[in-house]
């Protein structure tokens, strides 16, 4: 069954013609030539596909097309518009987290999403949160010192904010 | 499939076409079944339009939960943690996060063998079911035993209210820490009053476990008193009532055995007996190694560099080659056999080339050249055509306008075969009469090695061990799977741009099989996602070439993950049967090893991998008398190859085993026996052969001696369910590919007509840090800056031959071309600005950005390389290029290396007394590999190698019955997730070369991983007296060694 499917990515609207079954990672890398999600098992086990629906951490090869109807849908180079991200690319880069790096736009979608939902994690929070994000690599430990290098980075960053008058 | 979105329960089963409809909610587990072969239905019913099915209502009998509500609500929910712990933990030890934000806990139920179920089990939990025309709430457990019915929706579970719990307990056993699935799962709670049980429930499940409460065990306990249960008598009855099946993973006695514990220890019961084993001479740390520096951002100060490719890559910025696209591209998609041995009868393509869509079929009736490749032994063909020999073995390629397409052709492929015999192990491959994988046979390599007098040797020994040791398929796990794209250019060059990791070689076995000369073919084989190993040999290439080739327009080509498990190449399982004797002063007097290795279906560097194993028989100890044995056999196993290590790591994973064993033996420190033996630094190699000078291997021994870990609590941890050990493994790795193999380095340095200061080597950025490493190692001999530089590398129309990426050689390469070029490029740059500037040469000097005056204080740039290259005609550039072989020892009757790097590795382990289960606590690495380039790259390549190989210890083995994977995932397919990795880790570097030391920095590629097995081994032997013979360590085993009940 294939039909217009209409959602939002990374703040503009597509439409796109596809099966109501086919993944969004597919449709993304696919059709619409969007190749920052990277696709490693497929099946949600790896996490290099994370992306953010309505908000919420979400693995594109888990969303068929017909979950992704109407609802906004922000791929790692969208992560431009959320202030969040910043911190985690700055605290990841400056600690050289990544090595081959094609697992590295997945992270930052989840710690991303980490930071929006927590305001301090810790090492503990950190590794629950990306208990579903794999990295053949690192060892983890370099992201683990990114992600807390972001925190402090967002930290500072608010204790320099002008206090509300 | 034909989705439809009904907006109530009666219109949603009024849709369901019977079998044929799928129920969805969160849709996550659609996905697996999908992935596991289970055949979509015709139709697909959304329930998120419904009313009513989401929402949590808290009533005085009970919770209410609707289906659709999502785990990730249900785990936020503040009342449900509050009040229901038990299922709050069961939802934290489902899934991932991620998936927890779509997966519902009407989805969960709905697949029968989600994690909630035994949860939702013991809280007596009932479902609001709905069929035609009736609606009913149903006892969870009713509900489970009877039949399946198609047209049922679960619309709520209601919890009901009931008296806390006395006691309560739900464990998950898994295969890993997080996003494991289930090896088995348990739930209990007990309900008492006046110290005496009045209620129990008892359930298990999780993935293969049927989910089922423990009736008979639970009328057992019912009426006990509390502080009586006869807690053995209980296990026993747990393990009777258990039921699970085999599943070629985890066999149906551990399931029985870990549950009983976790259910006997989580309700307060004792664990088994444990008795500590009888202690060994202790090891007193002694004074650190001075001149050791310690690794990371902070420590390292000046010395920690971004890496170039690092804020791309974290945007999702960096283009791979998988990640090309353009208007008019094809896409490629590869037939592979699906089966491990057969005769190809026909195959018939016509019905895959009339498909709309479809450009082009290859078979091997397009190759026009040799049908064979491999590294060592040129048996592996691009496309089969006289037979089959393992799964992944590829049969066909088609190109189409997509991807869709392209899977629909491949399916229209006929091929007609006549099965063989599998042969499904070295040993049965190696017996009378096995069928022949390859007609010469299946014996593919066999060596031989004799030192002194095996015989006399064990004859003066005091002490003798001798074992069995078996070391798993693991395989790479890089993130991104074999792919790229192809194009014929204009001038009919044909570019094959797809991940390796040495594209020369590539290139000169792709023009072996296209009949084509090498200079019309160009490889770009970088970026790429990571190799390890598992790139190095060909993987799409040659389909990628065909396909270009046949249709002349861009193909692009990327293997799923599934495909990649079956057509990849993985580690050489080996068996690796050694006795060693000491005497008894602990002196090591006799080594005898006997290695039988799976090559799989073909050999690519597997009989390379049987020699360096072969070659680290002794490790870094001198052993007089030595006999030793490898066998390398071809089965119809997948196909085995290169994988960080070389075979060192599994050979030092039974030595380092052998020689605790021969110091618990001898009543020595492990560190005093590993003293008394360890070779001498000048004098001749395992082989005989000239060794560079700079042998650390007494000082990594010091530093081990002196690491902090061994000071940290060992045995018994407080809460006694865990019992910790510590223990080491010393290695020492080889650099670059030997004495026999061709070896050859080089570089280009050269000013770009937009004035960067272009590094050109024909190595591959596989993620190590490549790119880094030559920006400061060119900058610090050239005097640029780093951000002058442009690396330009994996591309052999724009960079020449610097060998592969492998055997640790990079570093090397690298430094050697800094220092032989960087001079001559800087009198070339000093010459050329001398004449424009119309100065004496000897006056300038180059520093970042340009040229200033030699000695100046300011520093002031005189020209920049911009001005510089713009002031030259453009082949007029300066540049210097250096060629030469790498470094070669004397010694030729076998492959022997030069070049070493040493190391020591720590591992502070805890071995679970409930699961059997082994977790890493702490690793400490020591490293001695000369100057370090880069302190990043440096630093991640040890500690992913440590994980890594904690990987291979622990958790990975890619397990076949009858040639056919079991795991055929990255779900099944264990890989540590960051929830495994060590609590701690410590990465050290010793720099210091000697005087004479001409060869500079060491390579450190594979230098993490070599001593990480024994490490844990001797780890899990310091805590519970008993050493793992087998990786990955199978945690019945460990059980077995801890005794059985309580």
């Amino acid at each position: 069954m294939t039909g217009e499917i209409g959602f939002g990515l990374n703040g503009a609207r597509r439409n796109v013609s596809a099966g109501a079954s086919q993944r969004l990672i597919d449709v993304l890398r696919e059709e619409l030539d969007a190749t920052s999600a990277k696709k490693a098992c497929g099946i949600g086990r790896c996490g290099a596909c994370m992306v953010l629906m309505n908000g919420a951490l979400t693995n594109a090869c888990l969303l068929m097309m017909w979950q992704v109807e109407g609802v906004e849908i922000v791929t790692p180079e969208g992560l431009d518009a959320v202030a969040e991200a910043a911190f985690v690319r700055q605290g990841l880069t400056e600690e050289n987290a990544f090595q081959c790096g094609y697992c590295a736009p997945g992270f930052t979608v989840t710690l991303t999403a980490l930071l929006r939902e927590m305001a301090k994690p810790d090492e503990a929070d950190i590794r629950a949160a990306l208990g579903g994000n794999l990295c053949r690599c690192t060892g983890y430990h370099s992201i683990i010192r990114g992600a807390l290098r972001a925190v402090e980075l967002r930290a500072a960053a608010v204790a320099a904010l002008p206090e509300p008058a | 499939m034909e989705v439809l979105r009904p907006s109530t329960i009666e219109e949603a089963l009024a849709l369901s076409v019977g079998d044929d409809t799928y129920f969805a909610a969160g849709g996550t587990l659609i996905q697996l079944d999908w992935a596991q072969g289970l055949r979509p239905t015709r139709r697909l019913v959304r329930l998120d339009g419904i009313a009513g099915l989401g929402g949590i209502d808290i009533g005085p009998d009970g919770i209410r939960i609707g289906a659709l509500t999502t785990l990730a609500a249900l785990e936020r929910h503040a009342f449900v943690a509050e009040t229901l712990p038990l299922l709050l933990a069961a939802v934290k030890a489902t899934a991932g996060p991620s998936i927890r934000n779509l997966g519902t806990i009407g989805g969960n139920i709905a697949g029968r063998r989600g994690c909630l179920i035994p949860a939702l089990l013991v809280l007596d939990a009932r479902l609001d079911v709905a069929r035609t025309g009736v609606r009913q709430r149903v006892p969870l457990v009713d509900w489970l035993a009877a039949p399946r019915e198609p047209d049922c929706i679960v619309e709520a579970v209601f919890v009901p209210a009931s008296p806390a719990p006395v006691r309560w307990t739900y464990r998950k056993v898994g295969l890993r820490a997080a996003l494991t699935p289930a090896v088995v799962d348990v739930a209990a709670r007990l309900i008492a009053s006046e110290g005496r049980i009045t209620a129990c429930r008892i359930a298990v499940g999780g993935g293969p476990v049927a989910p089922a409460r423990l009736h008979e065990v639970e009328a057992w306990l019912a009426g006990e008193r509390l502080d009586a249960v006869d807690w053995r008598q209980l296990h026993e009855a747990l393990v009777e009532a258990i039921k699970g099946p085999e599943d070629g993973i985890r066999g149906i006695g551990y399931r029985r055995v870990a549950a009983a514990n976790a259910l006997v220890h989580g309700l307060g019961g004792r664990l088994p007996a444990w008795n500590p084993p009888a202690p060994r001479a202790a090891h007193v740390p002694r004074n650190s190694l001075p001149d050791e520096i310690r690794l990371g951002r902070a420590a390292s100060g000046e010395r920690w560099h971004v890496r170039p490719d690092g804020p791309a890559k974290i945007a999702g910025r960096l283009t791979y080659l998988t990640d090309v696209r353009d208007e008019d591209m094809l896409v490629g998609r590869i037939l592979r056999a699906g089966i491990p041995h057969a005769r190809i009868v026909h195959i018939d393509t016509s019905r895959a080339e009339a498909l709309a869509g479809v450009v082009a079929v290859v078979t091997h009736r397009d190759i026009k050249g040799s049908n064979g490749f491999g590294i060592v032994v040129q048996d592996q063909p691009a496309m089969c055509f006289d037979k089959v020999r393992y799964v992944g073995d590829a049969v066909a390629a088609v190109a189409a306008v997509d991807a869709a397409t392209a899977a629909r052709a491949i399916d229209l492929i006929r091929v007609r075969y006549e099965p063989l015999p599998v042969v499904s192990g070295a040993e049965a491959a190696l017996a009378p009469g096995a069928e022949a994988v390859h007609a010469a046979g299946n014996l593919q390599r066999e060596l031989r090695f004799a030192r002194g007098d095996i015989m006399a040797g064990f004859a003066g020994a005091a002490h003798v061990v001798e074992a069995t040791y078996e070391t798993p398929r693991q395989m790479h796990g890089f993130m991104e799977t074999e792919g790229g794209h192809a194009f014929v250019d204009a001038d009919g060059t044909l570019n094959v741009c797809a991940g390796g990791q040495h594209g020369r070689r590539d290139q000169m076995q792709l023009a072996r099989i296209l009949g084509m000369p090498e200079e019309r073919i160009r490889v770009v084989s970088s970026p790429t996602g990571g190799a390890f190993g598992g790139k190095d040999e060909l993987t799409v290439q040659p389909a990628l070439a065909l396909l270009a080739l046949k249709t002349g327009r861009r193909v692009r080509l990327q293997l799923e993950r599934f495909e990649s498990v079956a057509a990849g190449t993985k580690s050489n399982p080996m068996r690796i049967r050694m006795r060693t004797g000491c005497d008894a002063n602990g002196h090591i007097v006799a080594q005898q090893v006997d290695l039988l290795a799976d090559a799989g279906a073909y050999a690519s560097l597997s009989p390379g991998v049987m020699e360096t194993a072969l070659e680290h028989a002794c490790g870094p100890y001198d052993v007089p008398n030595v006999l030793s044995h490898g066998r390398l056999a071809y089965t119809n196993n997948g196909t085995c190859g290169a994988l960080r290590g070389f075979g060192c790591n599994q050979m030092s994973y039974a030595l380092e085993c052998q020689v605790e064993r021969l110091a618990v033996a001898c009543g020595l420190d492990p560190i005093e026996f590993r003293a008394r033996n360890l070779r001498k630094a000048g004098t001749r190699g395992y082989l005989g052969q000239t060794v560079a000078s700079t042998e650390r291997l007494d000082e990594m021994l010091a530093a081990a001696a002196a690491d902090p870990i061994w000071n940290r609590p060992r045995g018994l941890t407080p809460d006694g369910t865990e019992i910790i050990g510590v223990g080491m493994g010393m290695n020492y790795q080889g650099n670059g590919l030997g004495t026999l193999p061709p070896d050859p380095g080089g570089g280009t340095l050269r000013l770009a007509p937009d004035g960067m200061i272009e590094a050109a080597l024909g190595l591959d950025e596989i993620g190590q840090g490549l790119h880094a490493a030559i920006r400061n190692t060119v900058a610090a001999e050239l005097g640029c800056g780093h951000g002058d530089i442009r690396p330009v590398t994996g591309d052999t129309a724009a960079a020449p031959e610097s060998g592969s990426t492998t055997a640790s050689r990079g570093t090397y390469v690298v430094w050697r071309v800094a220092k032989e070029a960087a001079p001559c490029l800087a009198d070339e740059l000093t010459s050329a600005a001398a004449r424009i500037l119309d100065r004496s040469a000897q006056t300038l000097v180059v520093v970042p950005g340009g040229l200033a005056e030699r000695g100046s204080n300011s520093g002031a740039l005189l020209i920049s390389f911009a001005e510089l290259a713009r002031a030259l005609a453009p082949d007029g550039l300066p540049h210097a290029g250096v060629a030469f072989e790498f470094p070669k020892s004397d010694y030729f009757e076998g492959n022997a290396r030069l070049i070493f790097a040493f190391g020591a590795t720590l591992a502070r382990v805890a071995v679970d007394r409930v699961t059997g289960q082994v977790r890493v606590l702490d690793i400490s690495q020591h490293t001695a590999a000369g100057p370090v380039l880069d302190h990043a790259a440096y630093l991640g390549q040890i500690e992913g190698a440590s994980v890594q190989g904690q990987g291979f210890t622990i958790t990975e083995n890619a397990v076949l019955q009858h040639g056919l994977y079991l795991t055929e995932n990255l779900d099944t397919y264990i890989m540590p997730s960051i929830q495994d990795a060590p609590r701690s880790m410590a990465v050290f570097a010793l720099e210091g070369l000697e005087a004479d030391d001409r060869f500079g920095p060491r390579g450190i590629g594979e230098l993490g991983i070599g001593a990480v097995t024994p490490a844990i081994a001797n780890a899990v032997a310091d805590a519970i007296g008993y050493w793992p013979e087998q990786a990955p360590i199978d945690p019945e085993r460990i059980l077995g060694a801890l005794g059985g009940s309580p």
